[in-house]
C-alpha cells in the first residue's frame, strides 16, 4: 500500500516534471511557429494592405484570390511567380547534381587510406560550410566582380569573363545560339508565340542566367563540404573485407567503385539528394545580398519574391500565398524523403543538417 | 576517422607503379580542391588590407601593395560595426545558453520522463523540424507585430531560443544513456530536476558541446530572422549589418576592401570555434549519415 | 492523482500561453481608430532615406536646431532601405512620425491611409512649385510638403572630352548630335555615355520624344505610343553601337561612380552627382549641360520626396511645425549647399541660382521636367519595365512597350 502510493507519487512527479520540462519548447514553438503559420494562412486569404492589424473587421476576405493570381490569372503576379519558379528549378537542377557529385568525389579521394594529411583536406573542404552565408556572399560579389578575381584569372588564359552580375542571358539560350541553332534576338516564333502559365516556351527554356550561375557556384562551393562529411561517414562503414575481397578478385578501381562502393552508398546518396532538393528550394540569403532578383528578374526565387511582395509592395496576402505554395512544395519533398527512408531510424537525425544548409 | 591505420596494406603493394600514379593524382586533386576551397578566403583577407585601386587592379594577388588598414578604420568609425558586434554577442550568448538549457530539458523529458502526451510532443517536434525557415518570414513578422515585440532584442532572441533539431539531438542522446545511473539517484530521493541537473546532464557533455557549437554557429550566422524581427540600425546583428553595407543605401559604391573586411571580421569567431572544436562540427554533420 | 495533476499542469501551460497571446494583442497592432493628439513636448521620430553622410548630417543638425528652439526632441534615423522599413513600420503600431516619401511610392502610401493629409495646414503651402504640389496630391487632397527636387542633366568629363579631341562646339543639343559626338568618342577608344539602367534615366528619352507611360491625368496607359517606340529604338541604337552602356557593365554601382572613375566621358544624372563628385572624386573636372533635345524638344525627369507625416502620429501638430521648419527658404538653401538638392519653394529660386550659378541646366530643367508616374500599385509594373530596359540591348522595343502598356492598364484598372 505504502509502496504503491510512493510509486504513484514518483510517476505523478514525472508527469508534472515532464510537462514542465517541455513547456518552454512547446510554448515557444507554438507561439512562433504554429500561431504565425495560422496567422499567415489568414493573411493569404485576405486583402490586408499592411496598415494596422490584419485581424480587424474591415480587412476584406478574398478567398483564394491571392492563389489564383499566381496560377490562373494572366498578369504580372503570375508572370513573376512563374519566373521565380523557373529560376529556382534551373538552380535546383544544377546545384543538386553538382554538389552531390563533388561531395562524393571529394569523399572518395579523402577517404583513400594511403594519403597523408587527410584531416587537413577534410577541414579545408568543410570550412566554407560553417561560415555565414552573408559573409560568403560578400566574398563572391568581389570574386565575380567585372574586375574581380575570377575574371582576372580568366584573363590569364586569354579569356574575357562576362559581367557576371549584370548578365541576364540564359545559359541554355547562349548554348543554343552558340551552336548556331537560334538567334537570341529573333527567337523562333514557335517558341515565343505559345507558352505555359504566362511565360512563353522560349522564356521557360532560358536556362539559368549568367548571374544565377554565380550563385549556383557559390552554393555548390559552400554545401559540398557538409555532404562530403556525410559520404565520408558512410564510407567508414564500408566493410573492409568486402573491399579486400574485390581487390583479390582483381577488380580495378572503377569496377570496385561501381559494384562495391556505390551500392553501399546508395542510402547516403539518396539522403544527400533529398536534403539538397529541400534546401535548394529555400535559397534566400544569397539572393538578398547579391542580386535582389536582378538582372532582369533572372535571380528571382519564390522565397525572395514572397519577401519582396510582402515587404516592398505591401501585398502581404500575395506574399503569404507564395510562401504557402513554397511550403507545400517543400513539405511534399520532405514527406517523400521520410517515406523512402521510413525503415531507417536515422531519418529525423538528418534534420541536423538543414539547420545549417537550409540557406544554401 | 583514424580507422585507416589498422587496415592491412598488403594488397595495395601488388602494383607499385599504378599505385604511385594514382597516389599522385589523388594528391593533385586534393591540392587543387583545397585551393578552390581556401584561396577565396586568402583573397578576402588580402583584399581587406588593400587600397581600393589596388583591389580593383590586382584582385588575385595574395599580398596587398601597399598594405593599408584604411578599410578597417572606416569599418569601425564610419559604420555601425561596433554596435553590430555587441548585438551579435548578446544575441548569440543568450540564444546559445537558452537553447542548450531548454533543448536538453525537453530532450530529457522526451527521452526519459513518462507523461501523457509525450508521444504527441515528440511527433510535433519532428514535424516542426520539417518546416522550412524561409517560408516563415512573413508569419514571424505578423506574430512579432501582434505581440508588440517587433524591433526589440526580445524579437531577435525569443523566437529562436529553442530549436526542434536541438531538442531532437538531446533526446537521441538521452535515449542512449543507461537508465541505471539515474535510477540510483532517484532511489536516493533526488527529485526529477536534481537528477537531471546533477546526474544526467554532466554525462551529456559530448552532446552538450555539439549542441553549444551548433547553436553558436547558427545564431551567429542567422540572417533572415533579423530581417523580420528588427529594423532599427541600433538593433542590427553582424550579418544584417554586413548585408546592409552591401545591398542597402550604402551599397552604391564598390568599396570592396571595406565590405570584405567587414565580412572577414564577421567570419573570424566562427572560424576560430570551428578550428578548435572541429571534431564536434564533424560529428554534427556526420550524424546525419552514420549508423548508431 | 496522476491524471488530475497532469491535467492541471496542461491547463496551466495552455492558459499561460493564451494569456501571453491575448494580453500582447492589446499592446500590439494599433486598431486603426483615430489617434489622439498628445500635447506638450513631442518626441518626434524622423526616418530619412539619406543620399549619404552629408545629407544625414545636415538633417540631423537642422532637427537638433529645431528641437532646441521649440523644446521638443527629434531623433533622425537614416534608413538602410526606406521603402522596406516604412512598409514594416506601417504594419506595426509605432511608425515614425515624420519620414521621407518618395514621389513614386507616394500614391501607394496615400491610398492605404498611411499618410496624414496635412498639406493645406502648412503656412507656406502657397510657395511650393505647383508641379511638385500636384505630385503629392491624391484624391484631390494635398498630402505632404515637397522636401526638395532634382532634375536630370548631362555631365561631361572635361579631361576626357579634350582627350577625345572635342571642343565646346561638340556639346550635343539634339539626339543626332549626341550620336555623332558619341561616335567620335568611341572612335578614340573611350566609352561615350553611361546611363543608369532604369526608367528614372532612360525615361528622359521618352519625354524628349514626346511620350510617357501614362496620360497627363494619370488615368490612361499610353506606353505603346509611337513616340515611346521612337525613344527606345534610338536608345537601343546607342547601346548596340556601344555608345551607351549601363553602370554595371563598367563595374559601377551607378552612373556617377562610373563617371567619377573615368569609365565614360558623359553620364546622365541629377544634381545629387555634385555631392558625390565632390566627396569621392574631388579631382575630376566636369561640366553640366541640359539634356539633348529629342524630336519633340527638350525633356528631362524630376525627382522629389515629401516630408510624410504618419496618420498614426501622436504629435501631428508638432510634426507640421517641424516640416515647416525643414522646408523654410533658409533651411532649404542650407540643404542645397550641404547635399546639392534644389529648393521646392518658388521664393528660394533666386537665392539658389545666385549661390549655384553653375547649376543652370538643372534649374532650367524644372521648366520642362516630367514627374514620376503618380498612381498606386505601379511599383511592380515599373520595376518590370526596368527589367525590360535592362535587357533592351537584345530585346524588341515594341514588345517591351506593349508589355508595359498591358501591365499599366491592368494596374490602373484595378
Amino acid at each position: 500500500m505504502f509502496g504503491s502510493r510512493r510509486r504513484g507519487g514518483i510517476r505523478g512527479n514525472e508527469a508534472v516534471a515532464g510537462w514542465l520540462f517541455v513547456a518552454p519548447v512547446v510554448v515557444i514553438l507554438g507561439l512562433f511557429l504554429l500561431l504565425p503559420i495560422l496567422m499567415a494562412l489568414w493573411v493569404s486569404l485576405s486583402g490586408w494592405n499592411g496598415q494596422g492589424s490584419p485581424f480587424r473587421d474591415d480587412v476584406p476576405f478574398v478567398g483564394a484570390d491571392n492563389y489564383t493570381r499566381l496560377f490562373t490569372q494572366d498578369g504580372l503576379a503570375r508572370e513573376n511567380f512563374m519566373t521565380s519558379i523557373r529560376n529556382n528549378a534551373y538552380y535546383v537542377l544544377l546545384v543538386v547534381p553538382a554538389q552531390t557529385v563533388l561531395a562524393l568525389g571529394l569523399a572518395l579521394v579523402v577517404n583513400r587510406r594511403v594519403l597523408r594529411g587527410r584531416s587537413f583536406f577534410r577541414t579545408a573542404f568543410y570550412f566554407p560550410s560553417v561560415t555565414s552565408s552573408v559573409a560568403i556572399s560578400v566574398m563572391f560579389l568581389f570574386l565575380f566582380a567585372n574586375t574581380g578575381a575570377v575574371n582576372s584569372l580568366l584573363s590569364v588564359f586569354g579569356l574575357d569573363g562576362p559581367q557576371w552580375f549584370a548578365d541576364p542571358r540564359g545559359l541554355l539560350h547562349l548554348t543554343l545560339s552558340g551552336l548556331g541553332l537560334v538567334d537570341p534576338a529573333h527567337p523562333p516564333a514557335a517558341l515565343t508565340d505559345s507558352g505555359l502559365l504566362g511565360l512563353s516556351w522560349w522564356e521557360w527554356l532560358s536556362g539559368p542566367s549568367v548571374a544565377m550561375s554565380t550563385i549556383i557556384i557559390l552554393v555548390v562551393w559552400t554545401t559540398s563540404g557538409t555532404f562530403m562529411l556525410m559520404f565520408l561517414a558512410a564510407l567508414q562503414d564500408v566493410p573492409v573485407q568486402l573491399e579486400e575481397a574485390s581487390l583479390i578478385d582483381g577488380a580495378g578501381p572503377w569496377q570496385r567503385l561501381r559494384y562495391v562502393t556505390l551500392p553501399l552508398l546508395k542510402p547516403t546518396m539518396f539522403l544527400v539528394i533529398t536534403l539538397g532538393l529541400i534546401s535548394t528550394w529555400q535559397v534566400f540569403d544569397q539572393i538578398y545580398v547579391m542580386s535582389q532578383g536582378n538582372p532582369a528578374k533572372t535571380t528571382l526565387t519564390p522565397a525572395y519574391l514572397s519577401y519582396r511582395t510582402a515587404f516592398k509592395d505591401f501585398e502581404y496576402g500575395s506574399g503569404a500565398a507564395i510562401s504557402f505554395v513554397l511550403f507545400l512544395l517543400i513539405v511534399v519533398l520532405t514527406l517523400g524523403q521520410r517515406w523512402v527512408m521510413r525503415d531507417r531510424d536515422r531519418v529525423p537525425r538528418t534534420r541536423l543538417l538543414p539547420t545549417r544548409t537550409r540557406r544554401s | 576517422m583514424s580507422v585507416a591505420a589498422d587496415r592491412p596494406r598488403s594488397p595495395a603493394r601488388r602494383d607499385g607503379g599504378r599505385t604511385l600514379a594514382s597516389h599522385f593524382v589523388g594528391y593533385a586533386v586534393l591540392v587543387f580542391f583545397a585551393l578552390v576551397f581556401l584561396y577565396p578566403f586568402v583573397i578576402q583577407l588580402a583584399n581587406a588590407f588593400k587600397s581600393e585601386p589596388d583591389a580593383a587592379a590586382n584582385p588575385l594577388a595574395p599580398l596587398p601593395d601597399p598594405v593599408t588598414t584604411a578599410a578597417f578604420t572606416r569599418i569601425f568609425e564610419g559604420t555601425g560595426f561596433p554596435r553590430w558586434v555587441a548585438n551579435s554577442l548578446v544575441v548569440t550568448t543568450v540564444v546559445t545558453a537558452g537553447r542548450v538549457f531548454l533543448d536538453s530539458l525537453a530532450g530529457y523529458a522526451l527521452a526519459r520522463l513518462h507523461f501523457r502526451g509525450r508521444a504527441a510532443v515528440t511527433g510535433a517536434v519532428v514535424a516542426v523540424m520539417a518546416v522550412p525557415g524561409v517560408v516563415l518570414l512573413i508569419p514571424k513578422f505578423l506574430v512579432l507585430n501582434q505581440l508588440g515585440i517587433y524591433n526589440s532584442y526580445t524579437a531577435l532572441i525569443l523566437p529562436v531560443i529553442v530549436d526542434a533539431a536541438g531538442v531532437f539531438i538531446m533526446r537521441q542522446f538521452f535515449v542512449s544513456v543507461p537508465v541505471s545511473v539515474e535510477e540510483a539517484a532517484r532511489i536516493d530521493g533526488a527529485g526529477v530536476f536534481r537528477t537531471f541537473w546533477s546526474v544526467v546532464l554532466p554525462m551529456a557533455r559530448p552532446a552538450l558541446i555539439t549542441l553549444t557549437i551548433l547553436s553558436f554557429q547558427g545564431s551567429w550566422n542567422e540572417f533572415p530572422h533579423t530581417l523580420v524581427a528588427v529594423q532599427s540600425p541600433e538593433l542590427f546583428t553582424l550579418p544584417r549589418g554586413v548585408a546592409d553595407l552591401v545591398s542597402g543605401s550604402l551599397g552604391a559604391g564598390s568599396q570592396y576592401p571595406l565590405k570584405l573586411g567587414a565580412a572577414l571580421l564577421a567570419t573570424i569567431p566562427v572560424a576560430v570555434i570551428f578550428l578548435v572544436f572541429q571534431r564536434h562540427f564533424v560529428r554534427g554533420a556526420a550524424e546525419g549519415a552514420s549508423k548508431e | 492523482m496522476f491524471h488530475s495533476r497532469l491535467r492541471r499542469t496542461a491547463i496551466a501551460v495552455a492558459a499561460a500561453g493564451a494569456l501571453a497571446v491575448t494580453s500582447a494583442c492589446g499592446s500590439g497592432f494599433d486598431d486603426g481608430a483615430t489617434t489622439e493628439q498628445s500635447s506638450g513636448p513631442a518626441a518626434l521620430q524622423v526616418l530619412i532615406g539619406s543620399s549619404g553622410e552629408a545629407e544625414t548630417k545636415a538633417v540631423n543638425d537642422a532637427a537638433a536646431k529645431w528641437a532646441t528652439a521649440t523644446g521638443n526632441t527629434a531623433t533622425v534615423t537614416p534608413a538602410q532601405d526606406l521603402s522596406q522599413q516604412l512598409g514594416q513600420a506601417f504594419a506595426g503600431d509605432s511608425p515614425p512620425d515624420v519620414f521621407y516619401v518618395d514621389a513614386s511610392r507616394f500614391a501607394d502610401y496615400a491610398s492605404v491611409g498611411a499618410l496624414e493629409p496635412y498639406g493645406d495646414k502648412l503656412a507656406n503651402k502657397g510657395d511650393f512649385y505647383d508641379s511638385l504640389k500636384q505630385t503629392f496630391t491624391y484624391d484631390g487632397k494635398f498630402y505632404c510638403a515637397p522636401k526638395d527636387f532634382s532634375t536630370l542633366a548631362l555631365q561631361v568629363n572635361t579631361d576626357l572630352w579634350t582627350k577625345a579631341g572635342l571642343t565646346d562646339a561638340d556639346l550635343p543639343t539634339t539626339w543626332e548630335q549626341l550620336q555623332a559626338t558619341a561616335e567620335k568618342i568611341k572612335a578614340k577608344g573611350l566609352t561615350p555615355l553611361v546611363v543608369g539602367d532604369t526608367r528614372d534615366r532612360i525615361g528622359a528619352f521618352l519625354v524628349q520624344a514626346g511620350g510617357w507611360l501614362v496620360s497627363t491625368d494619370g488615368k490612361q496607359a499610353t506606353a505603346d505610343s509611337p513616340e515611346n517606340l521612337q525613344a527606345l529604338t534610338y536608345f537601343q541604337g546607342l547601346q548596340k553601337k556601344g555608345l551607351a552602356v549601363f553602370p554595371k557593365q563598367v563595374d559601377a554601382g551607378w552612373g556617377g561612380e562610373a563617371f567619377g572613375k573615368g569609365k565614360a566621358v558623359m553620364t546622365i544624372e541629377g544634381n545629387w552627382i555634385k555631392g558625390a563628385m565632390a566627396n569621392d572624386f574631388p579631382n575630376v573636372k566636369y561640366t553640366v549641360h541640359e539634356l539633348p533635345a529629342g524630336p519633340k524638344g527638350k525633356g528631362t525627369l524630376s525627382f522629389t520626396n515629401c516630408w510624410g507625416i504618419s496618420a498614426k502620429s501622436k504629435f501631428k501638430d508638432q510634426a507640421i511645425k517641424f516640416v515647416e521648419a525643414m522646408t523654410s527658404v533658409d533651411q532649404q538653401l542650407a540643404y542645397a549647399k550641404a547635399f546639392g538638392v534644389m529648393p521646392s519653394l518658388k521664393t528660394a529660386k533666386d537665392g539658389y541660382s545666385q549661390q549655384f550659378p553653375a547649376d543652370g541646366p538643372f534649374v532650367t530643367g524644372a521648366d520642362y521636367a516630367h514627374g514620376p508616374v503618380n498612381a498606386p500599385k505601379m511599383d511592380s509594373v515599373l520595376s518590370d519595365f526596368d527589367t525590360q530596359l535592362q535587357k533592351l540591348a537584345t530585346g524588341d522595343p515594341k514588345a517591351v512597350l506593349e508589355r508595359v502598356q498591358k501591365n499599366v492598364a491592368a494596374a490602373l484598372g484595378s
